[in-house]
Formats: structure tokens, sequence, C-alpha cells
């Protein structure tokens, strides 16, 4: 290992304990825990999953508060709306009437367990994004979930197609705006139409970059065996305790809340 | 036993009448290397995919005959079989660049190769650094620019050491200090373990830098306009016989090549004292005959009326006070101060002015040109005047329409009179032919002169045009530039960048030179270009050509003469051979799937993926 290559490894190591997980073992708990999720619906569980899931990402992810909550918006957007939903249009005990619409108890308890889910997994989510190098995640996916190389390295040539998207079409929106009409105000006049002719060029060079892209990872020999890694993403026993942790906490949280009777299953569904 | 055998081998685009490439054989040597000579369409692309497998594996395509490789058959290997033995640059190098970091990038092929984790920081530490890139190492590549980007994708080329190592326009997107780091790049790679290269490379004299023809490849293939071999053989000799009909052709050669082609006929002859033993040892700027020639070709100025009379009378039609620019946009409600690329900028264009700007990569050229153009707000100053025209560097950002009468009509309110002034235009810049042809489908000459075209349609007192050269062969080069020089004839200022100083010394009135994030100089070209500190301020390097005659020739227009009569030595160096060369390309397009053309002519273009998609 040259100075470099310690350099490097020592700003991760610098990076928060979260960032020293392997990605794939993050993103196996993300998904096993938001399944748990689909089966949970009442609030009292789902926040205090929220509660814990916030406190272990801050605290493991060193997140950043405007990230945290800038990141939270969608999540929180499409929770008011699950609630919103829920309580208006759900059938049982009427708490509140507005205008022709009733307020039910059951929806209102149902709605609550549905958007509080959305933030968890939301928050979890974010968690995963901050603390995850996208080439390290790809390298481990390959590595220990199978995952083909030449799907590995699509996605992380994709993610590039995708990073230059924003100044080609900067580009060609300035290309197209010297042409265009003036506006009252002295501006290039815009509308939908010069916009579908921008996405018709982004299309095209978009196209044209992707195949380029397609032949550059071929003529550097991607798929040939035997192949080495050159930064192995490891596997820990470390990781395996955590990942042993998260499933710990969350049995223990099910179990509590079954044993304190909060608990509810689908079957709320039915009603 | 050649690294590189290529036997009896036509190369056929569906669709497409004549075949790109034929009756090819060749055989090339473990570490030989070969320029390939040729004018736009001839194939020179088209041969470097051969070798890599790219043809017939990832573009379709009829091949007769047998393409081997490091022993191994092409039609039996795939393209990542064959990478084992070949490395590839290609032109663009936004497309050699796949992963989100330049460390990751340049081990990508190591790791591919099964080289040994331990050694692999190693070697990424002395591939960047052989290309010049060294500090670059933990970058993102998305912040690289475009010469950077190239020097990466060479590091990653050279890295794996590959037998064949194909480059595709090494050069293209670089000033004079990237060219020297990627000639030198090169140059080690080769004296380290000798692979085999094949180069395609328009910038020749950039590319051999001092050592003249001797910088170049010492073997030379020419590949006529039917896609056969027409000379094979040490570089000198080919250049000597053939470069008479490459000048005609339209390709770009080194320079002596061109001069004692012009003069060895024209002069060495009329000298009479210049005998050829002389000449065989004395040539370019070397030889008294080509000193003669020029000398009298920069004399006819005397009795013919150069461009140089350029009528830059009258108040400004644009001009800068003050002026910062900057690619950030202030955020709303902060008063932060931006970091502006460049600063202090007070400039004046007046009509019928040709204004070349000049810097290095990332000076600030482009930036200047788009808030110029009103695209950009200063970040601080005014610019003040009408609103400019603006001709960008990739031609496809601009195209919006399905046909290029319809792409040069664009914005103008329909009626007779833009009829009228579409179909002058189209006549005036050698389109007439193409006028119902998709503009995505053209080749990059072409291309160029739609997008200019386009623009001159809106009678916009100013045109800024950014690199408007860039990637052309020389006849497309001599093209544009006759259009902008007609243009500023119309009394419209012409603003364009460049990085070919032998361009800027035949078209520009006045030069402008950007470094440090100021202007360093701005007069008359010949003066700018005589001003060394400016031009060692902005890396900016003289070619050899253009220094001689500086030095030798006694007036300004009489080197803007000489420069234009080496011009007008391309085919009948206007409209005739314009119009020859329209013909030949429209008759190849077709409805061509793969255009060989744009290929060679800077722009990879006409993928079917992306001309099904066009509606």
């Amino acid at each position: 290992m040259t100075a470099a290559d310690s350099a490097h490894a020592a700003t991760r190591l610098a990076g928060s304990p979260l960032a020293r997980r392997n990605p794939t073992v993050k993103f196996v708990l993300l998904f096993v825990v938001s399944l748990a999720l689909l089966f949970v619906f009442d609030p009292f569980t789902s926040a205090a999953l929220y509660v814990i899931a916030l406190v272990g990402v801050v605290a493991g992810s060193g997140i950043r508060p405007r990230v945290l909550l800038l990141g939270h918006l969608p999540f929180v957007g499409v929770a008011v709306g699950l609630v919103l939903v829920n309580a208006l249009s759900r059938p049982g005990a009427e708490v509140a009437r507005l205008g022709v619409l009733r307020v039910t108890e059951e929806g209102l308890e149902v709605g609550a367990a549905l958007g509080l889910r959305t933030l968890v997994i939301g928050v979890l989510s974010l968690g995963f994004i901050v603390s995850t190098d996208g080439v390290r995640l790809m390298t481990s996916l390959h590595q220990h979930a199978r995952l083909g190389l030449r799907v590995t390295y699509a996605v992380l040539a994709g993610y590039r197609t995708l990073e230059e998207l924003p100044r080609e079409w900067q580009l060609i929106r300035h290309a197209h705006a010297v042409r265009a009409g003036l506006d009252s105000r002295g501006r290039p006049r815009s509308g939908v139409a010069a916009f579908g002719r921008a996405g018709f060029a982004l299309l095209v060079v978009s196209l044209r970059r992707a195949e380029r892209l397609a032949i550059a990872l071929e003529s550097r020999g991607l798929g040939l065996t035997p192949r080495t890694t050159w930064r192995p993403v490891a596997l820990t026993t470390t990781d395996g305790a955590f990942a042993a942790g998260v499933l710990a906490v969350l049995a223990t949280v099910l179990a509590a809340s079954a044993a304190l009777g909060v608990l509810r299953g689908a079957e709320v569904l039915a009603g | 036993m050649a690294v590189v055998t290529i036997d009896a081998v036509s190369v056929a685009f569906p669709r497409r009448r004549d075949p790109v490439l034929r009756g090819i054989t060749l055989d090339i040597a473990p570490g030989e290397q070969v320029l390939v000579l040729g004018s736009s369409g001839a194939g020179k692309s088209t041969l470097l995919q051969l070798v890599s497998g790219v043809i017939p594996h990832s573009v379709v395509a009829a091949v007769d005959g047998s393409v081997t490789v490091g022993g191994s058959d092409t039609r039996d290997s795939s393209v990542v079989e064959l990478s084992r033995a070949v490395g590839l640059l290609a032109q663009d190098p936004s497309s050699g660049v796949c992963l989100p970091t330049v460390a990751e990038e340049i081990a990508l092929p190591l790791e591919n190769r099964g080289v040994d984790p331990a050694a692999i920081s190693g070697r990424i530490d002395a591939a960047l650094a052989a290309a010049g890139v060294g500090p670059l190492r933990e970058r993102r590549t998305a912040q690289l620019s475009g010469g950077e980007g190239q020097r990466v994708a060479l590091a990653a080329a050279l890295v794996a050491e590959p037998a064949v190592l194909l480059l595709d326009e090494p050069t293209s997107m670089l000033d004079a200090e990237g060219v020297r780091a990627v000639r030198s790049a090169i140059a080690a790679s080769v004296a380290r373990y000798s692979p085999a290269v094949i180069l395609v490379e328009h910038r020749l004299d950039e590319f051999a830098g001092r050592a003249g023809v001797g910088g170049l490849p010492q073997r030379s293939i020419v590949l006529d306009a039917a896609g056969a071999v027409a000379a094979d053989g040490p570089t000198r000799e080919v250049l000597a016989a053939h470069a008479g009909a490459l000048i005609a052709a339209g390709c770009w050669l080194p320079f002596e090549s061109e001069l004692d082609a012009v003069f060895g006929a024209a002069f060495g002859a009329a000298a009479g004292t210049v005998s050829g033993a002389t000449r065989d040892t004395a040539a370019g700027l070397d030889s008294p005959a080509v000193r003669a020639g020029l000398l009298a070709f920069a004399a006819e100025h005397a009795t013919i009326a150069s461009s140089t009379s350029a009528s830059s009378s009258g108040a400004p039609v644009l001009s800068t006070t003050g002026l910062a620019v900057s690619r950030e946009r202030r955020p709303r409600r902060s008063h932060a101060p931006l970091h502006p690329v460049l600063t202090g900028i007070e400039f004046d264009v007046h009509p019928g002015e040709i204004v070349a700007l000049l810097g290095a990569n990332g000076a600030g050229k482009s930036t200047l040109l788009l808030t110029l153009a009103g695209l950009l707000a200063p970040a601080a100053g005014v610019v003040a005047g009408a609103r400019a025209g603006m001709v960008f560097q990739n031609p496809e950002h601009q195209f919006v329409a399905h046909t290029v009468a319809g792409e040069i009509g664009f914005g103008l309110p329909a009626g007779p009179a833009t009829d009228a002034l579409v179909a002058r235009l189209l006549d005036d810049h050698g389109l007439a032919e193409l006028a119902d042809q998709h503009p995505h489908r053209l080749s990059g000459g072409e291309k160029r002169r739609v997008s200019v075209a386009a623009m001159l349609a809106h009678e916009r007192p100013v045109l800024l045009a950014d690199e408007p050269t860039f990637g052309l062969d020389r006849r497309a080069t001599i093209g544009v530039m006759a259009a902008l020089r007609r243009t500023a004839a119309d009394g419209t200022a012409v603003v364009f960048s460049s990085h070919d100083l032998r361009t800027v010394a035949t078209l520009a009135d006045r030069a402008v030179v950007v470094a440090h994030g100021r202007v360093v100089s701005d007069g008359a070209v010949f003066d700018v270009l005589r001003d060394a500190a400016a031009l060692e301020a902005a890396h900016i390097e003289l070619p050899p050509l253009v220094e001689w005659l500086l030095d030798n020739v006694g007036s300004d227009a009489g080197v803007r003469r000489a420069l234009e009569r080496l011009d007008a030595e391309v085919g009948a160096s206007g409209a005739a051979a314009d119009r020859a060369a329209a013909g030949r390309d429209a008759a190849g397009r077709a409805a061509a799937g793969r255009d060989a053309t744009a290929r060679d002519a800077g722009e990879r273009s006409d993928d079917p993926a992306t001309l099904a998609a066009a509606p």
C-alpha cells in the first residue's frame, strides 16, 4: 500500500461509523427494515422506529442538519398526503367534520402509521446515501452480492452521464437562446416548444455520449477474466455485529409494541 | 511477426453506396509507429475501429478480408478480448472517461487485466505523471476541463501498456502545453515498452513540435478519397511524393512538407542554383527555394489587395466596461463575491473587424464569449451594444430543426423575405444541395457551416464564435474562414476564439490574449503575435511557419498574403472544391447509418439509435 492509498483509506476512516460499514450490508438492512415496516399499521411502533432511526442516522453518519432537513422534505410531503387521504377517506368513528368530509379515528391512525413509515424509510435512505460512496457500493455489490460487472459499471457510467447532463443542458439552452426571440423585458423567450427542442438535442447528445462510453468501457477490457479489484471493500465481523444489532433493535421494538398491545398489522385495513 | 495484420480488407456501411475502405493490406510490426493521412471521409477513423474490433462488433459494417491483432482474428474476438492487446484514445475526452474519480478511471484497465492490486497504485501514479496530470489523481472526473479529460483518457489508454496504441486525434482539445504533455507521454511510453502506434491527427505541426517531420511516426500511410492505400512507406518519402495531392485534397500536413510541395514544384527549377542534393538535405524553412517562394508570395501584397485592409471604422458595436465574467450564478439574497475567471475587461469591437481571442485551456475564453452574447450575466461591469449572435463549439448543441433549410430559417418570421435569405445563405455556404438533409446527419465541416449560416440569418451586428475551426480538416477550416471573412466584409464584427495560430494569423485583424484572469495583450493581430511576453503568459506557442514569416517578411500585409496564398493551394481553394466535397459527401451519405466522414471531421455522429429517434 502506498502513501496515497493510506491517505485515501485515512479519509475514509476519518469518516463516520456508518461510512465504514459495508455498503451491501447497509443496503440489505435498509431493504429488510423497509420490508418489515410493510406489515406495521400502527403509529406507535412506526414512531418508535422513526425516533430510533433518526438518532441512529444522526449519530452514525454525522449528517449535517441542513441536509437532514432538506432531505426530509419529499418524505414529509408524502407523509402528510398519506395522513390526509386516510383520515378523510377511511370509514370509522368520526372525530371531526369538515363540511362534507368526515375525519375518522381509524383513518387518522392508519394515515399516521403510513406517514411515519415513509419517514422511517426516508431517514434510513438519507443515512445510506450520505454515508455511501457510489463506486464502493458498486464494487461491494459485485463482490458480496454477485451482481454482474456489466451491470455495476453500466450504473457507474450512467451516473457519469447524469453528472454531465446539467452542463449539457445549460450549453444547449444557451445555444438555443441565442436565436430565440426576445420577450418584452428583452430576455430570450422560452416556452414549452423551446424546452422540447432543447430536450431533443439533449437526447441526441446523450445517446451519442452513451454509445461512446460503452465503447470506451469495452476497450478498457471490462469483462476480461480473471480480474482483480484494486481497493476491495471489506466485509468484517464488525459488519456482522452491526447487522445483528440493527435487526435486534427492530425485533425488540416489534416485540415490545406487541407486548404493550399497540402493534397492529394489516388487519386494521379490513377494519 | 506483425502485431497487426490487415489482409485485403474492404469495409462498407449499410445503405452507403461506396465502400469506406477498399482492399487495404498492411502489416504493422511490434513497436512500429504509423501515421495515417487522408482527407475527411477517407476512412482514417474506420481503420482505427477495424483494429480495435469496434468494427464489426459494435458498429454494423460489411467487412471483407481479415484483420489480425496480437494473433487473434478480430472477427472471432470481441472488443473486450482484443483490449488485451489494444489501447484506444478516442477523440472526445468526455467519451473516454467513464468513472466518477480519476484514480478509479486509471485503475480500471489494470483491474480488468488482473494486475496485482498492490501494484496498481504505483502504476496509476506513473501513468498520470507520464501524461503530466499527476496532481489530478484524487479529482472527480466531472470537474475535469476538456484538456485535463483528454490527458486522463491518455493515461488510461497507456496504463496497461497495450501492444498496440490507437490514437484518434489525441491533441484536438489541447492548448500548447497540453499538446507538449501528450507528446511527451506518448514518447515516454514508446521509449519504455515499444508499443505499435497508429496515429490519426489533424494538428501535425503541434503534435510533432520543434522536431518537425522527425517528431512524427516514421512510417506513413495515405488513404485516398476512395478509401484505398495510395502510399505506404517512410514518412519523409511518402510526404515528398504525395504532399501535393494531399494539399489539394484538403488534408493538414506538416508545414515543411506543405512548403516543400508548394515551392518544390513552383520554384525548385526557377531558383536554378538549388541543386537536387541541397533540396534533399534542406527541407522546409531551411530550404532556400522555400524561403524565396514564401517571400515571393508575401511580395504579392503590393500588387494584389489582401484582406488585411479591414474597415474597422465607426462607433463600436459592442463595448465592455470593467467587465468581469464568471460561470457561477449569484444565489438570490446573497452578496458573497463570485470568483470571476476574468476581470477588468475593457474591450470595444468595431463593425467589420475580425478579433481573435487567444488563451490557454480554462483561461475563460468561452465564458467571456457567453457573457458578450448576453447568455451569462456579468459578474461585474457592463456589456453595452446590440444583441450579438454566437456559434458554439459543438454545432449539434445549436440544432433545433429537422432540415438544413429549416435550421437556417429558424426564429425568423415566415415569408418571402426569409425564404430568399435562406436560399442566399444556403448558396453562400455551399449547402444548397443539403437543404433537405437532417442537420445531425452532416459531416463535421458541413455541420459547422450550417451553424454559422443559421446564426448569420439573424443579421446581428456581432458574430461570436467559439473555436469555429475545431476538429476540421484543412479544406473545411478554409471554408469557415472564408465565411467569417465574408461576414466581416458585410460590416459584421466577428470575435472568435482559437488555439490555431495559423488560422488566427490568416484571418484576424486584431487579437486579444487572456491569461492570469485578465487581458494581457490587445492590438493588431501581428503586433500581438510579436508580443512574446503575452504569448508566454498564455502558454501560446507560435507555429514555426508563422514565426518565420513574422521575422522575415517586412510588412504585415505580406505575412497575411503569404498565408492566404498557401491556403489557395488547397484544391481550387473555394467554391468549386467545396461543392465537389459536398457532392461526394452527399452521394456517400444517402442514408448512411454510420458516417465515417463525420467521424473524421470531429463529431462522431449518425448512430442509428439517435437517428431512429429523430422524428
